[in-house]
């Protein structure tokens, strides 16, 4: 025997291991060779934005997370929305970067030290989302197009305007609680575009007076503003919730589940589909 | 006895602040909702902070508690891989993490006829780190199970009941109780292993058996624990301690001591979680904002 026994351990390991690199590194998907302005997605938003602006030939890179269009699972993978990956977006040599601010803020501060160019998506307000828009438009030299989807998209999500009835409590607009998770409570709360979307669709936010866009509040907090309508955008059902029997929404069954997440979350063009919905509710 | 008294009073005392202290006006569904809250409460402090004194007894060492011996963070990492699989936090996983985490930590500090002690700790606590870098796998597996991972982590009373979860708690609780009469019936034993480990196998009693009976049996309690109310960190290490300085050396007042405390403990830190602010703040981050300067306070005074 010319090894020892633990070097031979030692040895196959590592054997091991260089063949698994290999393995890996034959089975990593390559980017297909592009000529042209080259863009990097790392908003699922804007990927859609700039399908429907019909640029979506300069995509070059995108993340797990851009599932929409069908068209866009097909583009490189460069990681997915919370951990795209530097080597993959550098490797891609593109001209433009598309980051989320506030979580992609570390990658951000990698691609600056790279000198590579960045657009910062990180819309608040419906206005925000429009200035994206036209501004990613202008990038992509498709400015009439970008001109005509927020024409197309301030036409469709409009002010409601109540007509005034003999009010019961003063105001006729109902009051909405939005959960999006259930382990624990996490709704919405005054600057995210959602609470425009609900104030313009002609209801009120009974977290509107809260300073986070994605605030986890108590139960108790829910029971006390007492929602006329709840719409939740998880799977779980909330009807039999322990101290939650007296809710408005929940004796009325104004509880609304089937109503599409990507709809309301995403600032893009499918936000029409959503407000539809949203307005469709509140006339019922 | 006297002091039995006056921390049952006490005890009391953060049972009726806790149901009348809150944001809501008192009605009926926000009394059930305090009372559920409460319950979850007394049985989760309790449960961690004896678990940590029987812990401490067993392997002499004042840092040995479900953190440290890593079965915490196993019941997150398992409570984590059955969120990723399943879409919700099973007992069983988190059971299973815990169990599996406590059989590495207890493989490693394993010699012929005993346990390492200070091994045992160093086994755990690597044990910890590793479960950590998993769980942060599973986060970024997930993605969108981002909150609730880390509120699991922190651990949170504020659990919605449903008739979905309702009997799997009360039946968790039941449970619970069980094992815990089950574990206090060692008390005797603890005494005499805390004077000495030659002394204990001196008079004949079986070491390695009652370690692991009682490992065994903590790892499944803090694997319930975590899977309804998630990790929440700090009283299993620092109430055993002030049981001890208040109830002195004998475990069979100082447990009980530390389940009142326990209980006390985290429904007072719960009553600050909820009224400090508007949000839902996890009760493991006032555990330790509130615990820390405490025991500090107390072991300068002493």
């Amino acid at each position: 025997m010319i090894f020892g026994n633990t070097s031979r351990t030692v040895g196959i390991g590592c054997v091991i291991l260089i063949l698994i690199t290999c393995i890996v590194h034959n089975r990593c998907e390559r980017p297909v060779p592009h000529t042209g302005f080259k863009i990097v997605s790392l908003s699922p938003a804007m990927t859609e934005n700039i399908f429907a602006l019909g640029a979506a030939q300069d995509l070059v890179g995108v993340t797990t997370f851009c599932d929409y269009p069908e068209e866009a699972k097909k583009i490189y993978k460069i990681g997915d929305f919370s951990n795209p990956s530097l080597e993959r977006i550098v490797g891609l040599k593109p001209d433009l970067v598309i980051v989320n601010l506030p979580e992609q803020t570390r990658i951000k501060k990698e691609l600056e030290k790279l000198d590579i160019n960045i657009f910062i998506s990180s819309p608040q307000t419906l206005d925000d989302i429009y200035n994206e828009i036209i501004a990613i438009g202008r990038i992509v030299k498709k400015q009439q197009a970008a001109d005509s989807l927020v024409n197309y998209m301030k036409m469709h999500i409009s002010r409601v305007d109540k007509p005034v009835r003999p009010a019961v409590e003063g105001s006729s607009k109902k009051r909405v609680y939005i959960e999006l998770s259930p382990r624990p409570l996490v709704t919405i709360g005054a600057p995210s575009f959602l609470n425009e979307l609900l104030e313009m669709a002609g209801a009120e936010n009974i977290f509107a007076d809260l300073g986070k866009d994605y605030p986890v509040v108590p139960q108790e907090e829910v029971i006390k503003r007492n929602p006329d309508v709840i719409i939740v955008l998880h799977p779980e059902d909330i009807r039999d919730r322990l101290g939650w029997r007296t809710i408005t929404a929940i004796s009325n069954n104004e509880v609304y589940t089937t109503l599409n997440q990507d709809h309301l979350m995403r600032p893009g063009p499918r936000l029409i589909i959503g407000f539809e919905q949203l307005k469709r509710i509140m006339d019922e | 006895m006297s002091k039995y008294i006056l921390i049952s009073l006490v005890f009391l005392v953060a049972v009726f602040l806790s149901i009348i202290i809150g944001p809501a006006e008192l009605t009926t569904d926000i009394l059930q909702l305090r009372i559920s809250r409460v319950i979850l409460g007394v049985f989760a402090g309790g449960i961690l902070a004896f678990c940590g004194g029987i812990l401490q007894g067993l392997f002499g060492n004042p840092l040995v508690e479900p953190y440290t011996l890593g079965s915490a963070s196993g019941a997150a990492l398992g409570g984590s891989v059955g969120m990723l699989l399943f879409g919700t936090i099973s007992p069983l996983f988190a059971f299973l993490g815990a169990l599996g985490v406590g059989f590495f930590v207890f493989t490693i500090a394993r010699i012929e006829g005993g346990l390492l002690r200070d091994r045992l700790i160093l086994a755990g606590v690597v044990m910890s780190f590793l479960c950590s870098s998993l769980v942060m796998v599973i986060m970024v597996l997930g993605g969108r199970e981002l909150y609730e991972i880390l509120y699991l982590l922190m651990g949170y009373l504020g659990v919605v009941i449903t008739s979905a979860n309702r009997a799997m708690i009360i039946a968790m609780i039941v449970v619970s109780g069980i094992l815990l009469i089950y574990l206090y019936r060692y008390y005797r034993e603890l005494d005499i292993i805390s004077q000495g480990m030659e002394t204990a196998a001196g008079l004949g009693i079986d070491i390695q058996k009652l370690s692991v009976i009682i490992f065994l049996t903590t790892a499944l309690l803090i694997g319930i624990t975590v899977s309804i109310v998630g990790a929440i960190g700090f009283v299993g290490l620092i109430v055993p301690h002030i049981s001890k300085l208040i109830f002195g050396p004998k475990h069979l007042k100082n447990l009980p001591g530390s389940f009142l405390l326990g209980a006390t403990f985290l429904l007072l830190a719960d009553t600050i979680a909820r009224v400090i602010t508007v949000y839902e703040l996890p009760v493991g981050v006032v555990t330790s904002l509130v615990g820390v300067p405490f025991f500090i306070y107390l072991y300068r005074k002493k």
